[in-house]
């Protein structure tokens, strides 16, 4: 009577223990977690991201040159042409903040070894070299890097990405670069860009107002990569690509790819487009722009390190 | 009698089924503890990768005019990639367990002028804090695509997506860990560096 219960207990706990037994033996994958059955938390969620760290400024020579462009019927080497396009991009890398200014290309300055000139002929005279020479005596800067393209190049470089979002400050009807455009805020084909970079016979500021559109399609340039970029972080390659292609310049490679990647992160807005003060004149009967004393101020400020 | 009977019958057999459920159960627990590397009775002990790390990659590539095709220039680039990329996983998460290995090797990987960075994030590339409480990191999937630039020498830069899931284990239970990343390359003849990330780990917020 005594010994009944208790063996159906023990029955009852072998056969409890039979089970468990089977099913921990026979079971392929026991997690560790068993023991609570749920899935601790091992990693907390995080985010980060990083750019390249590089020096502090940077100025970069970006020229647009009127040779090596066969489908501007523009023959000659690209290297030896004039350099009809001229910014001086100068970058706070640590602030990051910058300063596109545009050199209107009849800017009468001194040339070294050959006197006073326009400053479109110094790349004629001796290439990219004395063109980098002659910007930075007159601006007291040293300049890092140049990189120079072609009316092809540009055109080329414009229909690769798909086009640069630029905001066209005035209505153009200039049949002279065959710029046709409205008012606003809107996206460039690459002929379109080279036609708003080059129109200025019917411009109400000449050469200043074209200086400045050029600083606005480097901009516009600038914004329409990072917006791509934000999108799809592949286009970083797309662009070198493109630029590889289209571009030349003494940037080594490891050092185009950190700029493109630091160029992720400067948002255009803290970028100022600058044209450099000046006034129409002449020299030797030959029209030319004069550089405004405000110039040399612009050249003192940014040499201090205020882009503005 | 036939208590007696039943009762002089039944001890023999109740000792063997004892002994039967205590050698199934110890089988149980042996079994358990060898298919998850014992990680489950021995938490200290670090854990056989339930599956050797392997990263799934597809890559395509960018090539100037006139050299090799995207496709040939693809196949060329992957399987230096794929190392770096195993190399990256390995340092991050399946070697990183028990946090005795350090982050050198792991920032070794990054391109100088954003290591200084990295160090700061490592939480977002890697095991980072929760590294010395893990004793095993058991690789999940892995997959990557890249876009390759590729040059006249070579491949020259890329961008890859990385994703990695996998379960790391502790003395307090396992979990899954997991990472995705947009990392941008710069080759460095033999191998890759990272130039810049962009990252995440742990459970999606």
């Amino acid at each position: 009577m005594i010994r009944r219960p208790l063996t159906w207990i023990a029955a009852l706990g072998l056969v409890a223990a039979l089970t468990v037994g089977l099913v921990v033996a026979v079971s392929p994958h026991r997690p560790a977690t068993a023991q609570s059955g749920q899935a601790i938390t091992v990693q907390r969620a995080h985010a980060g991201s990083a750019t390249p760290t590089v020096k502090k400024r940077i100025v970069l020579l970006t020229i647009g040159s009127d040779s090596g462009a066969p489908k501007f019927g523009r023959g000659g080497s690209v290297e030896t042409g004039r350099a009809d396009a001229l910014q001086l991009v100068v970058l706070d890398t640590v602030r990051q903040r910058g300063a596109v200014v545009s050199f209107p290309r009849d800017s009468y300055v001194p040339i070294p070894g050959h006197g006073t000139s326009k400053l479109n002929a110094a790349m004629a005279f001796g290439g990219p070299p004395l063109l980098v020479q002659t910007f930075e005596r007159l601006t007291g800067l040293t300049i890092d890097y140049y990189a120079l393209t072609s009316f092809d190049g540009l055109t080329d470089i414009v229909n690769k990405v798909g086009g640069v979002q630029v905001n066209v400050d005035m209505n153009l009807r200039d049949h002279f670069a065959g710029a046709f455009l409205d008012k606003g805020r809107q996206t460039l084909d690459g002929s379109q860009a080279l036609a708003y970079a080059r129109a200025r016979k019917t411009l109400p500021g000449g050469d200043f107002d074209r200086s400045r559109h050029q600083g606005q399609i480097l901009l516009g340039g600038l914004g329409t990569f990072q917006r791509q970029v934000a999108r799809d972080p592949t286009r970083v390659m797309t662009w070198l690509a493109v630029m590889r292609d289209e571009v030349k310049t003494d940037l080594p490679f490891p050092e185009l790819l950190r700029l493109a990647l630091l160029a992720t992160r400067v948002p255009p807005s803290r970028i100022q487009n600058i044209p450099v003060p000046s006034v129409a004149g002449s020299a030797g009967g030959a029209s030319v722009v004069r550089l405004l004393p405000g110039a040399y101020s612009l050249f003192a400020r940014l040499r201090a390190g205020q882009l503005s | 009698m036939i208590v007696a009977a039943r009762s002089n019958t039944r001890p023999p057999l109740l000792c063997s089924a004892v002994l039967a459920a205590a050698v199934l159960l110890a089988a149980g627990c042996t079994s358990g503890g060898r298919s998850e590397g014992g990680q489950a009775t021995t938490p200290t002990t670090a854990a056989a990768p339930a599956q050797p790390l392997r990263v799934r990659l597809v890559t395509t590539a960018q090539v100037p005019p006139g050299g090799l095709s995207a496709a040939r220039a693809a196949k060329r680039a992957a399987p230096g990639l794929e190392r770096f990329l195993d190399r990256y996983l390995s340092a991050a998460y399946v070697n990183a367990a028990g946090g005795e290995a350090g982050w050198d090797g792991l920032l070794g990987l990054f391109d100088k002028p954003v290591r200084a960075s990295a160090r700061k994030q490592l939480d977002a590339l890697s095991l980072g804090q929760a590294a010395p409480t893990v004793t095993a990191v058991r690789p999940g999937q892995a997959t990557a695509k890249a876009v390759v630039l590729y040059g006249d020498g070579g491949p020259e830069a890329a961008t890859v997506r990385v994703s990695f899931d996998g379960t790391a284990d502790t003395a307090k239970g396992s979990g899954p860990v997991r990472l995705r990343s947009v990392l941008q390359l710069l080759a460095t003849g033999d191998s890759w560096r990272i130039a810049a990330f962009d990252s995440r780990t742990g459970p999606p917020k």
